[in-house]
């Protein structure tokens, strides 16, 4: 017989189950052997020269100052490295330096604005049409940046409908390398009894981040500031209370909101509607974007709309809402997304 | 010169646009839509009247209590499939044999009379008769009368509107491995065919989703497949059992393995989206249209035109290259051997630690464009391969057999097992896609990526199986 | 191919004027397309018109290739085009693409919108947003019987005037009201009936004024543009292909060919 099954049947069994492991292991696509082989041929220089550019221009747009050891703390990396990197970038003609302040060249400047540009995207891309969780959108966009072609992301833009904000409420500059004035007031700018609506979330640093996300804030929330102290914040958003420090509230940027603009604070959800009950429909969660957003409107849940709960799935998860004459079956999850007032 | 400053001028007004966007902010698209629906309900206000009860929506909501139940939902739901595909197997019985005798029995020894009173080389009379008549024929005798009950049935039951309404019970499991509900739908018209199935997949509005019910479709076990399961479940493991329980325990087998191909359909689902499918478009909802009459001789017609003659057609065409091929490799010699002979005491060795032999692989290659012709090439092969002279209709000629036993005859000669049963049954579940199918995948994607992992995600997949079911066999067997 | 002769058991149009061409779409006088939402019947209304059988599956998203055929009415030529069924224009599907560019870009000499009369302010979504892409449509309210049955009354004269549009009422299935619907496709193609939809005011002031500036500034470039503040509200949408056609001037064309024709 042949060689092969003159092994013992138990070690062959045993080889062929190394083999199954190895092998999925290896096409396992987010940290398999193929993937740390691509992540290992990837460019360290560019991406360090190219985080360089973008934390410089950050400082030019919000107007603070910018010098070597603000540099090399914001990098990361020693400071040898980076009076080294910033004298790469003074011979490409990316950046000047002054004494001791870093400014941008026009050419450092668009270069940027390219890379600022597709950050902004993929994060749109990542929050919209993926289900990356939040904390990381800004984490995977600034890995995704240094490696995609300016083509593959202008692709992605038309198909999005060109989008002009990331999820975090920044604007996106445009391909010309056009972008907005800097605007809205630091949240712990706002008095007592002033009411805001949330244009911007900081993603950096994470920890920051990561806990305004766990406080579940997101751009486009309303908040109402009911008590300001030194040590800290009270505010409501959506019903919720929540209290931050001045430090943390300096993370969230507003845009100040008149008396008019505001919705009533208690919102009950759509999936909390129980089969035969009847109600209107008063918005849908900023919370939820892209297409999934469009979808719910095209199918008619918009503010004003009637909805009544009809029927439930035999398996109990999507259930059958009645809307403008059609049943439509909704998943759990993404009536969650719906506000409404119940209505008998 | 006018082209520039109509240029320039176009970059204005973009410009203008853009600026314009970032003051609106981004709940605009929101305000447009609400202003849109304003307005319609505005209209609607002012034109319609209802002038009394509405009738016919509290029918359909009484149906639709009943058809989504927490008790009933489900049930009816697997009594409405059984019929279909009781519907289809014993309503194909009759027609496809009718088929046969007159195509096989019939038509293959007149033409190869015919053949032979106008003195056409042997070699030519071979290629053309004895290969690509004959595979074409058997594709049509064993394809068509299946198709042409399921497809029209299939349709009623859409037309009806109750296949919407097994997707949206079936919605929760799916959406637990990742998927959509209206992938329940695709997987059953997978089990009339795949190519079917794949193109059906265009209910699917959001791009990952649809994606996973193209690749996994495979896992559904298509009609061209049915027969090899029940033919290899009654031979080998009805006969181990005593022979009042035989039918019941070979039928168990097959419907094992179509539930088995529902558990891959799903864990595969699952899989891709935790892993490569991970980042793409998700947006679910399901409309639930009214219930509607549906009308019968024009969906038979659609049905038929649309449907069946489409993938009947696609899977002539490959047949017929397939049946020369076959035929060459049974009748090309070097030395002393065949072709198929050569290729199939090479790779036995391999096929072996899968419980598979040669026999099977090479059948497998050569038949990709129609499951229908996997069994008569098998029965062709080991009749060659291992000399048999009282059997079979002459070298590279696909046959069947008339009775089961003689089949079994000549596949226990050809050296088979129960091992070598089961793990038939398993790859013919696991393996790639009929040609017909890859073809339409890459139609439906238009993606040379993804055409390339639905073919072969199910091969490696078959062979892990049959792999660690042969090993395991051994290790307690010995 | 069917002549008007063998038309005689289907007692609705019976009309020796109407000649079913199918697939045979040679020269053409006028070119019609045909919108809806999904489930409403455009398929059926397709397949009376032009004599072919395609598949109209009550589903949505059945129609996905564009399904194109013919007929001749009053000696003219006409060519069908059916788009797929879409709930809306607005958003970012293929589908809706479809519909949209071939609205806007083929230029249909009329756009027929098949809505569900039982559903009708569903509907109107979509009919609102193709009335912003083109003055010339006619609306057909089909399923006019379920709607009987579901005790719906329409006043079709005052949805007329609200549409500024012919306003048909027809049960395609049992093909009622196909010969009055010709009638009004004829006549908005010749140009008999003028259509004066009504333009969508929104809510929102600064939106108003967004668009009015821009489609100012699109109206300054390309005088007499027939949809601009349609294709300003695209701007601001960010559609790629608008922008495109606004980029190289395409947009201009699509005015001057509208006066050559």
């Amino acid at each position: 017989m042949l060689p092969l099954l003159q092994i013992q049947p138990g070690i062959l069994l045993l080889i062929g189950l190394a083999v199954t492991t190895l092998l999925f292991w290896f096409f396992w696509p987010m940290n398999g052997g193929l993937a740390l082989i691509t992540k290992l041929i990837r460019n360290n220089k560019r991406a360090l020269l190219e985080d360089a550019l973008k934390y410089i221009f950050d400082c030019e747009y919000n107007k603070t100052s910018c010098n070597i050891n603000s540099l090399a703390g914001h990098l990361n990396i020693a400071m040898d490295k980076a009076t080294q990197l910033l004298n790469r970038l003074t011979t490409l003609e990316l950046v000047t330096l002054n004494n001791q302040s870093v400014a941008l060249t026009d050419d450092g400047r668009s270069y940027a604005l390219r890379i600022v540009r597709i950050h902004r995207i993929w994060e749109r891309y990542l929050a919209d049409q993926t289900s990356v969780a939040p904390a990381d959108w800004h984490h995977e966009a600034d890995r995704i940046e240094h490696v995609v072609s300016k083509e593959e992301t202008e692709r992605l833009a038309a198909q999005m409908g060109n989008p002009v904000f990331d999820p975090h409420g920044d604007p996106i500059p445009t391909a010309e390398g056009q972008l907005p004035k800097h605007r809205g007031v630091r949240l712990n700018t706002l008095q007592e009894g002033e009411m805001g609506r949330i244009t911007h979330l900081e993603d950096e640093p994470r920890s920051i981040y990561e806990q305004l996300v766990v406080l579940d804030l997101y751009p486009g929330m309303q908040v109402y500031v009911t008590d300001v102290t030194d040590k800290k914040i009270t505010f409501v958003a959506h019903g919720e209370e929540c209290i931050l420090t001045p430090l943390f509230a300096g993370y969230i940027t507003v845009e100040k909101l008149s008396k008019e603009e505001t919705q009533a604070p208690k919102q009950e959800l759509l999936s909390s509607l129980k089969i035969g009950e009847n109600a209107e429909v008063l918005g849908i969660s900023p919370n939820c974007r892209g297409s999934q957003r469009r979808r719910l409107m095209d199918l008619g849940i918009v503010p004003g709309s009637k909805v009544s709960a009809v029927i439930k799935s035999a398996s109990g998860d999507p259930v059958g809402y009645r809307i403008l004459g059609t049943t439509i079956g909704i998943r759990k999850q993404h009536a969650d997304q719906v506000f409404i007032n119940r209505k008998n | 010169m006018e082209d520039t400053t109509r240029k320039s001028k176009g970059e204005d007004i973009i410009s203008a646009a853009n600026s314009a966007r970032w003051d609106l902010g981004t709940d605009f698209h929101d305000s447009i839509i609400e202003s849109i629906y304003e307005n319609a309900s505005h209209i609607a206000r002012k034109t319609v009247k209802q002038v009394g009860e509405k009738e016919a929506y509290s029918f359909d909501l009484k149906v639709d209590k009943l058809v989504t139940s927490k008790w009933l939902g489900f049930p009816m739901m697997f009594l409405v499939l059984a019929v279909v595909f009781w519907l289809t197997v014993a309503g194909a019985n009759y027609p496809s044999g009718l088929l046969a005798s007159l195509l096989i029995d019939t038509m293959h020894p007149i033409l190869k009379n015919l053949a032979a009173s106008i003195n056409m080389p042997w070699w030519l009379d071979g290629v053309l008769i004895d290969g690509a008549y004959l595979s074409m024929a058997w594709v049509i005798a064993v394809m068509l009368p299946p198709m042409a009950i399921f497809f029209p049935i299939f349709t009623l039951l859409e037309d009806l509107g109750y296949l919407p309404r097994v997707a949206f019970n079936m919605d929760n499991l799916f959406r637990k491995a990742g998927a959509h509900g209206k992938q329940a739908l695709t997987m059953s018209m997978g089990f009339g065919c795949n190519a079917a199935g794949v193109v059906a997949a265009r209910v699917i509005d959001s791009p990952r989703e649809r994606l996973i019910a193209i690749i996994t479709n495979n896992f559904s076990l298509c009609n061209g497949r049915w027969p090899t399961q029940i033919l290899i479940a009654t031979i080998f493991i009805g006969a181990v059992v005593p022979a009042s329980l035989a039918g019941v325990v070979s039928a168990g087998a097959v419907v094992g393995m179509a539930v088995l191909g529902i558990f891959f359909s799903l864990v595969v689902s699952w899989g891709l989206s935790k892993s490569v499918l991970k980042g793409e478009a998700s947006s679910f909802s399901l409309e639930l249209p009214p219930y509607r009459p549906p009308r019968v001789l024009q969906t038979l017609y659609t049905s038929l035109i649309d449907r069946t003659v489409i993938v009947l057609w696609r899977a002539v065409v490959f047949a017929i290259p397939a049946g020369v091929v076959i035929w060459l490799i049974a009748n090309i010699k070097i030395g002393d051997l065949s072709l198929a002979e050569h290729f199939i005491d090479w790779s036995n060795p391999f096929a072996l630690v899968f419980g598979l032999n040669g026999v099977i692989l090479l059948a497998y290659i050569i038949a990709i464009p129609a499951n229908e012709i996997v069994i008569p090439t098998i029965l062709m092969l080991t009749v060659l391969s291992t000399n048999m002279t009282d059997v079979g209709a002459g070298s590279g000629v696909m046959f069947e057999l008339d009775s089961i036993a003689d089949t079994a005859n000549v596949l226990h000669a050809g050296g088979w097992t129960l091992l070598t049963g089961i793990n038939l049954m398993m790859f013919s579940l696991l393996h790639n896609p009929c040609s017909t199918t890859i073809l339409t995948i890459y139609k439906e994607t238009k993606s040379l990526k993804w055409t390339l992992v639905s073919t072969f995600l199910p091969i490696v997949l078959g062979l892990i199986v049959t792999f660690f079911t042969t090993q395991l066999w051994y290790l307690f067997t010995t | 191919m069917s002549t008007p002769d063998n038309c005689a058991n289907c007692p609705a149009h019976h009309k020796a004027n109407l000649v079913k061409l199918g697939v045979n779409l040679d020269n053409v006088d006028y070119l019609i397309t045909l919108a809806g939402n999904p489930n409403t019947g455009k398929s059926t209304v397709f397949n009376n018109l032009t004599g072919l059988r395609q598949h109209t599956g009550n589903w949505p998203g059945k129609t996905v290739a564009r399904a194109e055929g013919g007929f001749i009415y009053n000696e003219k030529r006409y060519k069908v085009v059916d788009l797929p069924g879409t709930y809306s224009l607005l958003s970012t599907s293929t589908d809706e693409e479809v519909a949209r560019d071939f609205i806007l870009f083929g230029r249909p000499d009329v756009t027929l919108i098949v809505v569900d009369a039982t559903r009708l302010e569903r509907n109107l979504n979509l009919v609102l947003q193709i009335l912003e892409l083109t003055d010339r449509a006619v609306l057909c309210l089909n399923l006019m019987d379920e709607a009987k049955r579901n005790n719906l009354e329409i006043d079709t004269r005052a949805l007329s005037k609200e549409l500024g549009i012919p306003v048909i009422p027809a049960s395609a299935r049992r093909k009622l009201g196909m010969s009055e619907l010709l009638q009004a496709i004829e006549e908005v193609a010749t140009g008999k009936y003028v259509c004066k939809p009504p333009k969508i005011k929104s809510r929102s002031r600064k939106l108003n004024h967004a668009i009015e500036t821009l489609s100012n500034k699109l109206l300054e470039s390309y005088p007499g543009l027939p949809n601009a503040s349609w294709v300003a509200m695209r701007l601001l949408e960010g559609d790629n292909s608008i922008i495109e056609a606004v980029r190289t001037g395409e947009i201009g064309n699509l005015h001057e060919e509208d006066v050559t024709t």
